[in-house]
């Protein structure tokens, strides 16, 4: 405890320089705090988002993945309706949603364009996609509306000159390699917030689609849990009770989520890096020129019996109370701008290839914190070590006669 | 007096200096007993502080052995060094050399600190010392706040504390006014004598020399009594 206390009596010797270390110190870990919690919160974002639009667990036919279908549902899954009241019962599952993927041209009888559609269950569905798809104009579709209803992306809705009440017309190959044709009713215009996704995107009760394409089966079974955490074991638990069937969870159909979070992880794992290497040149040199300003008083110490290895706790000591008190600031600055920002409403503009912006907030992770701290503690420390081991070994005479 | 507790047999050191040496001490033989006081004196460069950093264990001879408190020094590892230096040996320095984030009563603690004392002996001691050096009243104070010989008090104080076997002052008065200087040299005097620590003091001042039981010059590297 002595020790403690001649220490800080050490770190307030020479105030200015101590506190100079402190904030650069401060301003690191309140960088990497910041950055680190965009990053999460980003993390955050994607994976709720790639979850809700997949679902967390996709069970398909085994072939489903590899996209090379001749005609339509040729890789469906039959028996959707059992499947899914059987994996409904599982504990865990939120719900299970049928889908059904196709594409075709959609008209207006005076002009065509490509789309790409997916049928689904309309009220859960939109219901659990939240957030991730936004109606400019009408809503959902019933499921037993009397005249099919959809609901088209903005930019397609657009080219169509469509709006809610409009009747189009679907057209798509059958599973038997045939052209089929439905009208349909737009019930809703909606954004998804991907320009190239909303120029093409249609979205259909699931009945009318199979209707259309002649079948019965579903393109995927989605499943929506609980608790994200749950994800592994339930597709383990899938894949040991349909070995015959393609099991993925939303982390391996999330390829943008992988990318963002690689690129994230890369370049956050930079700014730590930068950060412990400004950790280490400001404890450097300011116990540096603690050691040097101290070399006769280290002589001192050592002939009245003190050892080297003691001195050098002694600034390690200084050292991780001056890297603690400046990693404690910068947590204090983070915490408060993570607050700023959670009532500040401040957008970051859209990503490449999307048309909507997301709002700019920091997540606050205690892991991050005492990781930080323990890491700023610990950087400090070793470079007070490194900076007075040679010092505290000077002969003594030499170091009692430094001037 | 006592037994002798510090003995240095043939000691010499040698300097390099350029492509050459140069002999700072030639063989020098020397016996303090306890509870005596020895003055080393001669020009600067006669070897006095080779002589003293030997005596006080922070330096080592090119051969010749040592002894302090009956222990030989030679051929001890750095830290068995530090231990006996830490046990046996208090220093007086000709600036004090107070650690200045110290109050007095932390310096003088210091060296109980390092052997461990448990911390109501500690003060009790250091009180009893800051006393017996006439600086009570002045143990909150740090080394800035007080004068050059209430400094040299507490120096004298960080040494004697721990009742050591051998104590080494390095110019203890050089820093003082006449008066100060003479009330150091008593002290330093009437406490070595009394816990019977053997002393060795470096000194260019007769009033010093003249209070010890013994005066030794130094020329040229040699001992002439």
């Amino acid at each position: 405890m002595k020790w403690i206390f001649f220490a800080w009596k050490n770190v307030l010797r020479n105030r200015r320089r101590s506190l100079t270390a402190m904030l650069i110190t401060a301003v690191g870990v309140a960088a990497v705090l910041i950055g680190g919690g965009f990053a999460l919160y980003t993390y955050e974002s994607l994976q709720e988002m790639t979850a809700r639009d997949t679902g967390h667990v996709v069970l398909a036919h085994a072939r489903y993945h590899e996209g090379d279908e001749d005609v339509p549902l040729q890789h469906g899954l039959a028996g959707a309706a059992e499947l899914r009241a059987g994996l409904s019962r599982l504990p865990g599952v939120k719900a299970v949603l049928p889908r059904v993927a196709f594409s075709g041209l959609i008209s207006n009888g005076d002009k065509s364009a490509v789309f790409v559609g997916s049928g689904v269950d309309p009220e859960p569905e939109f219901r659990l996609r939240g957030p991730q798809m936004s109606f400019l104009e009408g809503e959902a579709p019933a499921a037993d509306a009397p005249v099919p209803e959809v609901v088209l992306g903005a930019d397609l809705a657009r080219l169509m000159k469509a709006k809610p009440g409009t009747s189009l017309t679907l057209l798509a190959t059958t599973t038997e390699g045939n052209l089929n044709a439905v009208d349909v009713l737009v019930k809703g215009i909606a954004s998804v917030g991907v320009p190239e996704v909303d120029k093409r995107l249609v979205i259909g009760d699931i009945a009318t689609v199979q209707r259309l394409l002649l079948s019965d089966k579903v393109s995927t079974l989605s499943v929506y849990l609980r608790d994200t955490e749950g994800t592994d074991a339930v597709a383990a638990g899938l894949k040991a009770a349909h070995p015959d069937k393609a099991v993925r969870t939303w982390a391996d159909l999330a390829v943008f989520y992988q990318a963002v979070r690689a690129l994230y992880n890369r370049i956050f794992g930079i700014l730590g890096a930068i950060m412990v290497v400004i950790v280490v040149f400001a404890m450097a040199n300011t116990l540096g020129m603690a050691v040097m300003e101290r070399t006769r008083e280290i002589g001192t110490l050592r002939a009245i019996g003190t050892l080297p290895s003691e001195l050098v706790r002694n600034f390690v000591l200084e050292g991780a109370m001056i890297g603690a008190i400046g990693a404690g600031a910068g947590m204090l600055a983070a915490a408060g701008a993570t607050v700023a920002l959670a009532f500040s409403d401040v957008q970051m503009p859209p990503p490449p290839g999307r048309s909507a912006g997301y709002p700019l907030l920091v997540n606050f992770s205690p892991a991050l914190y005492v990781v930080v701290l323990a890491v700023v503690v610990l950087v400090a420390a070793l470079a007070a070590w490194t900076v007075s081991r040679k010092a505290t070994r000077k002969p003594i005479p030499e170091a009692l006669s430094h001037v | 007096m006592n037994g002798p507790v510090l003995r240095m047999e043939a000691v010499t050191k040698s300097y390099r200096v350029g492509a050459g040496r140069v002999a700072a001490l030639k063989a020098a033989d020397l016996t303090v007993a306890a509870g005596e006081l020895v003055a080393l004196t001669g020009p600067s460069g006669s070897g006095k502080s080779t002589l003293l950093n030997l005596c006080g264990l922070i330096d080592t001879p090119d051969s010749g052995r040592r002894s302090v408190a009956g222990q030989q020094v030679e051929g001890l590892d750095e830290k068995r060094l530090t231990w006996l230096r830490r046990e046996n040996v208090g220093f007086v320095f000709q600036s004090y050399n107070l650690v200045p984030v110290m109050t007095a009563f932390e310096n003088v603690e210091y060296p109980l600190l390092l052997l461990g004392m448990a911390a109501a002996e500690r003060r009790r001691r250091v009180i009893d010392w800051l006393g017996r050096v006439g600086i009570a009243e002045f143990a909150d104070r740090l080394p800035d706040a007080l004068s050059g010989g209430q400094r040299q008090r507490v120096a004298i104080a960080r040494a004697l504390v721990k009742t050591p076997a051998v104590v080494v002052a390095d110019e203890p008065t050089a820093n003082l006014d006449s008066a100060t200087a003479k009330d150091v040299v008593d002290l330093l005097h009437a406490l070595a004598r009394d816990q019977a620590s053997a002393v060795v003091v470096a000194t260019h001042d007769p009033r010093m020399a003249d209070r010890c039981d013994r005066v030794l010059r130094l020329e040229d590297g040699e001992i002439r009594p």
